[in-house]
């Protein structure tokens, strides 16, 4: 599904001054790389304004939680569901965001928000095995990998741009790593192989 | 080099005990190497264990680190202060936890490679484990500062790896110490860590042998090591540990010195020589012992024979009932055997084989032994030398059988009369007696009796045989107190009863020896005489009655003595006769006639008078051709004298040496007639060209009418044999005119002329014509 509009996306007319960006991200050994995320920064011109969908969520299922990244603009409120029958702790000792939402049950949800850009890495006090993270961006421009580590950043104005690219296991502080890229107004195909811990 | 023994003994005792050493210190090698194998082996099997030991304290250590590590990174606090950076907080939590569980050292490394909980100094050290903790190591050998560490490391997670809690041990010689505790042998066990130039770090004070054993390992494999360390040998043995990073590995390095295991068996060991001690001692006094109950035997027998050598008869009496015994046994016969014949070769030696009698030598010790008793006694003794007369002529006559037939009834006869005196024959006809005067026997008595005895004809294979004996008799102390004085005197006395007509007995008289000395003096003189030509020939004229001239002259030796003057040919003649002298003097007297007689008017004749002696030697008729020759003389102008007694010998001989010599044409003349046996055979079977009467008959020719009758039957008889007859001793005309009234064809005597020199012949004889035919 995610694919096909994708595809669509590629194929549709699209405004002269905007252009697409297609990454796929591999680790050292060439396996396509899910869940990494990259963020652009154009260099120079004004930033667009951030656009604070919604709803953000990230529920408890299974001992998981679920998706295992999400992408918030800063700002944004993220709900944590608990669709498990048992209790969950969850709790972020992070920079942007600090909580913990002590001990709540099924289907109780509490909303936190995210007014901070950075990584939030989500844990659950009793379940150590549960880990997520909350990728809080602070550009309209970010989109997460998919189980081909592939993604694509639309309607960015050409030129010079600063990807972030950022990965739970990629090397390096804060797990992000910074790269120029001067976009075409045809727009850019880009490989990039991201040094990662192994899983 | 061969050891010497001079005891069987001896030898046997070192032999047997050498051998036992031997063997004793072969199996004690033996037995030294199989403890020393079995404490090698006992070592290494106990290092193997320790390793085991070790690895298993190390994982349950490890365990227990992981564990403590494990709840501390889980717990929230402790998550919620690291992840928020709250640094005191969390050194705080990590102190706690040191205390609460007695972990000495637990720091956190951070996932941006900070560290906390750690002594500043030593953070730094720790810092670089960051990278290894990312690379995903958890455990290992870690060096911190100066010290080795055991270390555990868990990840802390909020819920992203935020840091590693590192929870480590100090692998120091207390712990190390404490991990040999639990092991069977006190080994000493040591951590090793390579260092970026792959050398063995972090030992403390590591035998030096054992590091350069250590230094190509390259820690990967286990290893097992012998060295020569300042505790002796050394085994050690290595495992590889695994170091925190991967490019430094370590290694567990146990070692123990090989005498350590030793130590205990080294009272066996000492049990073991101390018995091997014993036993070789016992050895040795029971081989001591053994060998001298076997050898004793064999030490009488050397000993024995030893005294055997040492001339002393012996006899051993081993009762051993083996070999030696039979040894002795045959030793024994041996010594017997060896007795017997000793005892046969000295009788042989001292005994005369032909009668049984002592021989010269065993009388003179007997001679010895006697007088040294009886002279200590003042007692006599007398010594008896025997001599039996004409024995020659029974061994010429007879033969040589009855001649040793005689001679032993001689002796037998002879030990018969003598009675407990020592009788021995000294060789040949010669006997002696030895006689110890105690009275019961006179010497004189027994000469006597022995004289009379050996004067009766023996019978011996049918053949009448008579002889005679003569005596001398020797007393001591009288005659001589030593043997040889006694035996020489024996002699001279028995040479004076033989000359003295034989048949009797003569005591030695002090005069006898002079007169032998003289004798012996005259003898040397005789010789030099010889050498010197001290001899020179007188002549006496033969007058022929017939033509009333000198026909011939008979040469006459004269020696002109340097000290005693002229001397007698009547005392030197015998002298030459007896020691051969005569030999040369009679062929000097020969050549010398011969030379001077050339000078003389021809057909005057010389006259030489030949001695028995002279005559029976082959050269007698080389010398009277050799002389004939050199001189010129005409062989018929020669005239040998001879006299009638060399008929005595072989006959036959004489005969062909007178036909020799007439066939020279050298005339013979029988001189002395009349004396002795004078048988007219002698006259048949010879032609003799002239007989000369004895001198005797001549001068009593005129005072008894038998001298007459003989003078006359004798020239009758050579007339009719064809002989001529002269007379020797003419003095005075009466003679004369008898002799030429009873036919006589010539004369010789002072009555004409006594002997002249050879320079006076010539004058003489031309002198003698006129007056001689006058006074005829």
């Amino acid at each position: 599904m995610r694919r096909l509009l994708a595809i669509l996306i590629l194929y549709l007319p699209w405004p002269a001054f905007a252009a697409a960006l297609q990454i796929v991200l591999t680790d050292p050994a060439g396996r396509a790389l899910p869940d990494a995320v990259v963020s652009a920064y154009p260099v120079r011109g004004a930033m667009p304004p951030l656009r604070i969908a919604g709803p953000y969520k990230v529920a408890q299922q299974d001992v998981q939680f679920r998706p295992a990244v999400t992408i918030v603009p800063v700002g944004a409120t993220v709900s944590f569901p608990n669709h498990d029958r048992f209790r969950h702790h969850v709790y972020s000792f992070s920079a942007p965001k600090r909580f913990e939402l002590k001990l709540y049950g099924r289907d109780e949800s509490h909303s936190i928000l995210f007014d901070k850009p950075g990584t939030v890495a989500l844990g659950c006090n009793i379940h150590d095995a549960m880990t997520a993270f909350v990728r809080v961006v602070d550009t309209p421009f970010a989109a997460k990998s998919g189980a081909d580590g592939a993604l694509v950043l639309t309607g960015l104005p050409p030129g010079a741009l600063r990807l972030r690219v950022w990965h739970p296991r990629l090397k390096g502080h804060g797990n992000e790593t910074e790269i120029p890229v001067t976009l075409p107004a045809t727009g850019l195909r880009r490989a990039i192989v991201l040094p990662v811990r192994p899983a | 080099m061969r050891p010497r023994f001079t005891h069987l003994r001896t030898r046997l005792t070192v032999a047997f005990t050498g051998m036992f050493a031997v063997v004793l210190i072969v199996i004690g090698l033996a037995v030294q190497m199989a403890i020393s194998d079995t404490a090698e082996r006992s070592v290494a099997r106990d290092l193997n264990a320790g390793v085991i030991g070790f690895e298993r304290i190390w994982s349950m250590r490890s365990d227990q680190l992981r564990q403590a590590a494990g709840v501390l990174a889980q717990d929230y606090g402790f998550r919620s202060a690291v992840a928020t950076g709250d640094d005191a907080t969390t050194e705080s939590a990590l102190h706690n936890l040191r205390t609460r569980i007695g972990i000495p050292t637990a720091f956190l490394v951070k996932a941006d490679g900070g560290v906390a909980g750690l002594d500043p100094r030593l953070a730094a050290s720790a810092a670089p484990l960051a990278q290894n903790l990312e690379d995903g190591q958890s455990e290992g050998i870690v060096q911190i500062g100066d010290g080795l560490y055991q270390a555990v490391a868990m990840p802390v997670r909020a819920p992203t790896l935020i840091g590693w809690a590192v929870f480590a041990v100090r692998l120091d010689g207390d712990a190390m110490r404490a991990l040999t505790r639990l092991s069977a042998i006190p080994f000493d066990a040591t951590v090793l860590r390579r260092d970026a130039r792959g050398r063995w770090q972090g030992g403390g004070a590591m035998p030096p042998e054992l590091m350069a054993g250590l230094a190509p390992l390259d820690g990967r494999k286990s290893a097992r090591l012998a060295f020569d360390g300042p505790a002796g040998r050394t085994l050690a043995r290595t495992e590889p540990l695994a170091g925190f990073d991967r490019a430094q590995p370590a290694l567990l390095v146990l070692q123990y010195p090989l005498d350590a295991e030793l130590a205990a068996l080294r009272s066996l060991q000492y049990l073991l020589w101390g018995i091997g001690a014993i036993g070789l001692l016992a050895v040795a006094l029971a081989t001591a012992r053994m060998s001298r109950s076997i050898t004793r035997p064999i030490a009488v027998l050397d000993d024995a024979a030893r005294q055997m050598e040492a001339g002393s008869a012996v006899r051993v009496e081993i009762m051993s009932g083996d070999e030696i015994e039979r040894l002795a046994g045959s030793f024994n016969r041996m010594v017997a055997a060896i007795d017997e014949r000793e005892r046969r070769i000295g009788h042989l030696a001292l005994h005369d084989a032909l009668t049984g009698l002592p021989n010269r030598a065993l009388l003179r010790t007997q001679v010895d032994t006697v007088l040294r008793r009886c002279l200590r006694r003042g007692q006599q003794v007398a010594i008896l030398g025997l001599d039996l007369d004409d024995f020659k002529g029974v061994n010429d006559t007879n033969g040589h059988g009855v001649g040793d037939a005689l001679l032993a009834r001689v002796a037998t006869l002879l030990s018969e009369i003598a009675g407990d005196a020592f009788v021995a024959r000294l060789g040949g006809d010669e006997f002696a007696i030895l006689l110890e005067c105690d009275g019961r026997q006179a010497p004189e008595t027994l000469a006597r009796t022995i004289v009379a005895r050996l004067a009766q004809p023996f019978r011996i294979e049918d053949q009448e045989i008579l002889i005679g004996t003569s005596v001398g008799i020797a007393m001591a102390p009288g005659d001589g107190t030593d043997r040889t004085t006694l035996l020489k005197n024996a002699d001279l006395a028995l040479h004076r009863a033989k000359t003295e007509g034989r048949g009797t007995y003569r005591y030695f008289e002090a005069g006898m020896d002079a007169a032998a000395r003289a004798r012996r003096v005259l003898e040397a003189d005789l010789r030099q005489g010889l050498q010197d030509g001290a001899f020179e020939l007188f002549y006496q004229p033969l007058f022929d009655l017939g033509s009333n001239r000198v026909t011939a002259f008979e040469a006459l030796i004269r020696w002109r003595h340097p000290t005693r003057g002229m001397i007698s040919p009547l005392e030197f003649i015998p002298i030459a006769e007896d020691t051969g002298l005569i030999v040369p003097l009679g062929e000097w007297v020969i050549r010398q006639a011969t030379r001077e007689a050339m000078s003389w008017p021809a057909p005057v004749r010389v006259a030489v008078n030949v001695s028995p002696i002279q005559f029976r030697t082959p050269g007698l008729l080389a010398t009277l051709v050799d002389a004939l020759a050199r001189s010129g003389l005409e062989p018929h102008r020669l005239e040998v004298e001879i006299t009638e007694s060399i008929f005595l010998a072989d006959t036959d001989a004489t005969l062909a040496t007178l036909h020799s010599l007439r066939s020279l044409g050298v005339r013979i003349a029988l001189d002395d007639f009349g004396t002795g046996f004078s048988s007219l055979s002698y006259l048949r079977s010879f032609p003799f060209d002239k007989i000369k009467i004895d001198r005797s008959f001549i001068t009593d020719l005129l005072h008894g009418h038998e001298n007459i009758a003989i003078v006359r039957a004798i020239t009758h008889l050579a007339q009719a044999m064809g002989m001529e007859t002269t007379a020797e001793g003419v003095e005075d005309a009466e003679q004369l005119a008898a002799l030429r009234l009873e036919g006589c064809t010539n004369v010789q005597g002072f009555l004409f002329s006594r002997p002249v020199p050879a320079d006076q012949v010539v004058t003489l004889f031309e002198m003698s014509h006129a007056p001689v035919a006058q006074a005829a």
